[in-house]
């Protein structure tokens, strides 16, 4: 008896799972917009877009400052509460939070282009697919795919020459930098520690812009064999000894916490970068935004790190 | 009957006398051991040799010549002396205060956070990391202050909840810390939804940690802990009494209700003092307790004093493995306890198989 | 030696009064039973002697003074317990918990010593429990755990001893061991006893004066002679025609009759 009202239950759960799951699988995706256009963007999607989308909604700030960056803000209908730059991008109505952007009032708005990151792939992007609105997700992890990013922009919204000008023209600003830096020797690279945040103590490892730029800044990371971000004891900063350390700031209400820290934590006294007073503080969307400013925070970086090359 | 009375030593582990007591000069032993074990272990390599002649030098009448370079120096003793002295003083409170909750409340699933003082300490943190102010007049910042003082706030909140009269019934406290601790933690999870950039550091405080642990943290933690613990310790002998009902221990000449007040407000006052510095380490305060049951038995007046020093060395061991083994990366520590912890209590469970409560 | 008083007293629990207006007096030297029917509030009594419930109005006397303004250490020394049906954890054994009496007399920062443990193995010899010493008390049977809280209140060396149906569980061998030892202390040291019993025919035997209580008041208050008679059997317990008297001792004795219904009073 017992054993017959196991097998029940048992077969009872399986047949409530399959059923979840053919729920699940058979539910179509919306009607595909009629577009000439295919594209891949950097999430791997292929995409079919209209040319020319008029109403462009931003959900990254990155996003938001390539859009404005390639004279496109007469086309953005809404940003997110968190883009900032250019000051003319707070004016334009948002639609919430990053990672908590409204759906409803993004199809109240009735884009026709979306532009998002890696961060709505799993439930933003196929909610949105699902009311046929068409998305479009960047996502840079290098200053060469930044630049990529402002290329596949171009492509997306008709302005593709605009595009192609103004990635020669950071190609040209990056290469002054790297032009003299690339050919440093190790004993010339100062080693250079990032402050992401203080409490924890936190550093961008490698696979990071932030490591990128401070390489090709001409720096050592000495947070480089962390992976990805992470917290760095600091003990081992101490024993690393940095000539430049380099504080993240802005980030909403820390302030400038993390260079209050850099400049003012006892244990850090003895560290070459304090000796010589090597502490700096950046905005840290220079180095975490994957925009046309990235090369900003490199020029600003190179100035930190190799203050008797770039003057 | 010519037989006489059963020596202590031949009473079985529920309170034998000499056995524990060589146990507890052997666990005093094993905190020193794992103490510089701790010091002299890290994520930059650093030769036990070199470590004790930073210590010694500080040392009065001692002077040694420096052979290191004052980046080790530093390390030692600014950062790895005060982390393993906090670290084993909070393992020690929490471990108490969890001993002590058990016996006040005769229930083994009590825990030093049961009424409420973690939840009230991780509000008044998360607070903090969410007010825009910065405050630089003691070195710790506002955290730890606010940490505390929601602690203290949910405690008495809860008292005055539970209180009857002159009374201060066991069951409505445990029922006024579980309320009040549940709707306090949604006020938190509602706040960390809404952190936005904060989140890692919140997540990492509740969590639990030791990194930055400073000197200025342990002088203000040691005298609350200290004291704290002497005064249950005094209370040991009564606290075995307790385990009868209340009553009993009432017709054995205790007064409950001032007992229970003096013993709450010490085990909460640690458990307090050492989550406002370092964070809800969980899993410390339940399971330490039941471990030294376990071996030693559950007469009070060795269960405390052990359940001390066993804390002390836990904590201390595992904020060892949370920065030294994924190095330069730290875990938090509230990983670490809940991993090493619970499969060995397991396999004491397993080893022996009699009633502990 | 101390003398027990209880002058108007009124208890209850919550909103339910249980007694009423109750005077009741025990003298040193002297064992007083205290009997009447389920609830009629026996262990009511016992737990207002030992302060554990506070009565509603009136005052309980130890030697004159009010129990309420005396600290709870200095009762523990005047008065022990032995309670009906405690929580006995199961983590201390049989001995320990016999050497719990000794608390009372332990200040703040002292430990049991030699003196006190063999105060509570004496207590245990008298109770012949020495051999369960060692033994867990989930391994005892009721008869045991009894014997052994009997112990306890011995080790606790007081002045007054208080029993909630000490005997309760109890084979008839023992029955008698333990009474005789509660009289035989009583009289010897000038103890005063006071015990709650069910059992009327051992309350007779063994108590110097009896306490009949029903529905919250006194009902009769003598020796057992004067309490224990057909009237007062048969208004409290509505039993009929079944007190003798004992052919040795002259005590009365009350013996039942299976064929003789008992007329149940409603309410009682």
């Amino acid at each position: 008896m017992k054993r017959k009202v196991l097998i029940l239950a048992i077969m009872c759960l399986s047949s409530l799972i399959l059923l979840n799951l053919l729920m699940a699988c058979s539910s179509p995706p919306g009607p595909v917009p009629p577009g000439e256009n295919e594209i891949t963007d950097q999430l791997g999607r292929t995409v079919n877009f209209t040319p020319s989308p008029q109403r462009i909604i931003s959900l990254a700030p990155s996003n938001t400052e390539i859009l404005f960056a390639l004279g496109l803000a007469d086309r953005v209908v809404a940003v997110t509460d968190y883009c900032n730059y250019p000051p003319e991008a707070e004016e334009k109505p948002s639609i919430g939070g990053f990672s908590t952007p409204n759906i409803e009032e993004i199809i109240a708005l009735s884009p026709d282009l979306i532009l998002a990151t890696s961060i709505h792939e799993k439930k933003i992007i196929p909610q949105l697919e699902a009311r046929g609105i068409t998305v479009f997700a960047l996502d840079p992890k290098t200053i060469d795919e930044v630049l990529t990013a402002i290329t596949l922009t171009g492509r997306v919204t008709g302005v593709e020459e605009t595009a192609s000008g103004m990635v020669s023209r950071l190609q040209l600003r990056i290469q002054a930098v790297t032009g003299r830096t690339e050919s440093l020797p190790p004993e010339q690279r100062p080693a250079t520690l990032y402050i992401l945040w203080h409490d924890p103590l936190m550093t961008a490892g490698s696979g990071t812009l932030q490591n990128e730029l401070m390489e090709q800044a001409g720096g050592t990371n000495i947070g480089r064999d962390i992976a990805d971000y992470g917290d760095i004891s600091l003990e081992t900063v101490i024993a690393a000894n940095p000539e430049v350390i380099i504080a993240g700031t802005g980030h909403g209400t820390g302030g400038d916490a993390t260079f209050k820290f850099a400049q003012t934590e006892t244990r850090l006294r003895d560290t070459l970068a304090r000796q010589q007073g090597q502490v700096y503080a950046i905005d840290s969307d220079l180095t975490s935004r994957g925009g046309p400013r990235i090369v900003d925070g490199l020029e600003q970086l190179a100035a930190f790190i190799n203050r008797e090359i770039f003057r | 009957m010519a037989l006489s009375p059963p020596l202590p030593e031949q009473l079985p582990s529920s309170g034998g006398r000499q056995m524990p007591l060589y146990s507890i000069i052997g666990m005093a032993i094993l905190l020193a051991v794992a103490a510089v074990l701790a010091t002299t272990v890290g994520s930059v390599p650093i030769s036990p040799l070199t470590t004790f002649s930073i210590i010694a030098d500080k040392l009065p009448l001692v002077d040694i010549a420096p052979s290191w370079s004052s980046a080790i120096g530093t390390i030692i003793m600014e950062i790895r002396l005060p982390r393993v002295i906090l670290a084993g003083l909070v393992g020690a409170a929490l471990a108490t205060a969890g001993a002590t909750y058990q016996g006040l409340f005769r229930n083994p699933l009590a825990d030093p956070y049961l009424i409420g003082v973690a939840q009230g300490a991780s509000l008044g943190a998360v607070i903090g990391f969410l007010l825009p102010i910065s405050w630089h007049v003691t070195s710790f910042g506002i955290i730890p202050l606010l940490a505390f003082s929601g602690a203290l706030a949910s405690t008495a909140v809860v008292y005055l909840i539970a209180r009857v009269g002159k009374t201060l019934p066991v069951t409505t406290l445990i029922l006024a810390g579980v309320a009040l601790g549940a709707l306090l933690g949604s006020i938190v999870s509602y706040l960390i939804i809404s952190s936005g950039d904060k989140l890692h550091s919140i997540i990492f405080w509740l969590m639990g940690s030791f990194s930055l642990s400073q000197w200025s943290e342990v002088t203000i933690v040691f005298p609350y802990v200290a004291v704290g613990t002497a005064v249950i310790l005094i209370f040991a002998r009564m606290l075995n009494v307790m385990q009868l009902d209340e009553e009993q221990a009432q017709q054995l000449g205790i007064n409950v209700e001032r007992l229970k007040i003096v013993l709450l407000a010490a085990a909460t006052l640690i458990t307090a003092a050492s989550v406002s510095f370092v964070g809800t380490i969980g899993f410390v305060g339940i399971i330490i307790p039941h471990a030294v049951r376990l071996v030693w038995g559950a007469d009070h007046r060795f269960l405390l004093p052990l359940s001390v020093l066993t804390g002390a060395i836990f904590m201390i061991l595992a904020d060892l493995v949370a920065r030294t083994i994924l190095a330069p990366a730290e875990i938090p520590i509230g990983v670490i306890t809940a991993i090493c912890g619970a499969p060995f209590f397991l396999y004491l469970l397993r080893r022996r198989k009699k009633a502990i409560f | 030696m101390i003398k027990i008083e209880m002058r108007h007293i009124s208890l209850g629990y919550d909103d339910k009064e249980v007694l009423e207006d109750v005077h009741l007096q025990a003298m040193p030297g002297e064992m007083v039973g205290l009997i009447g029917p389920n609830g009629s509030g026996k262990s009511t009594i016992i737990r207002a002697l030992s302060h554990v419930i506070h009565p509603r109005s009136g005052q309980i006397l130890l030697d004159g003074e009010d129990i309420s303004r005396i600290r709870k250490r200095d009762l523990a020394r005047l008065v022990g317990v032995v309670p009906q049906m405690p929580l006995l954890p199961s983590t201390f054994t049989a001995f320990e918990i016999v050497l719990m009496g000794r608390n009372p007399h332990l200040g703040l920062f002292q430990q049991e010593g030699p003196a006190d443990r063999e105060i509570a193995w004496q207590a245990m010899g008298k109770t012949s429990t020495q051999a369960l010493a060692n033994r867990r008390i989930n391994e005892l049977s009721g008869g045991e755990i009894q014997c052994l809280l009997i112990a306890r209140v011995l080790t606790q060396q007081t002045k007054a001893i208080l029993l909630d149906e000490p005997t309760a569980n109890l084979d008839i061998g023992r029955q008698v061991e333990i009474l005789y030892l509660i009289k035989q202390l009583c009289t010897e040291n000038n103890l005063t006893v006071l015990a709650a019993l069910h059992d009327l025919n051992l309350a007779a035997q063994y108590c110097n004066r009896l306490v009949l209580i029903n529905n919250g008041r006194i009902y009769a208050d003598g020796t057992p002679a004067e309490v224990i008679t057909e009237p007062n059997i048969r208004e409290v317990y509505g039993a009929e025609n079944c007190v003798h008297t004992h052919p040795v001792n002259g005590l009365p004795i009350v013996l039942l009759d299976s064929n003789h219904r008992s007329a149940r009073r409603a309410g009682v």
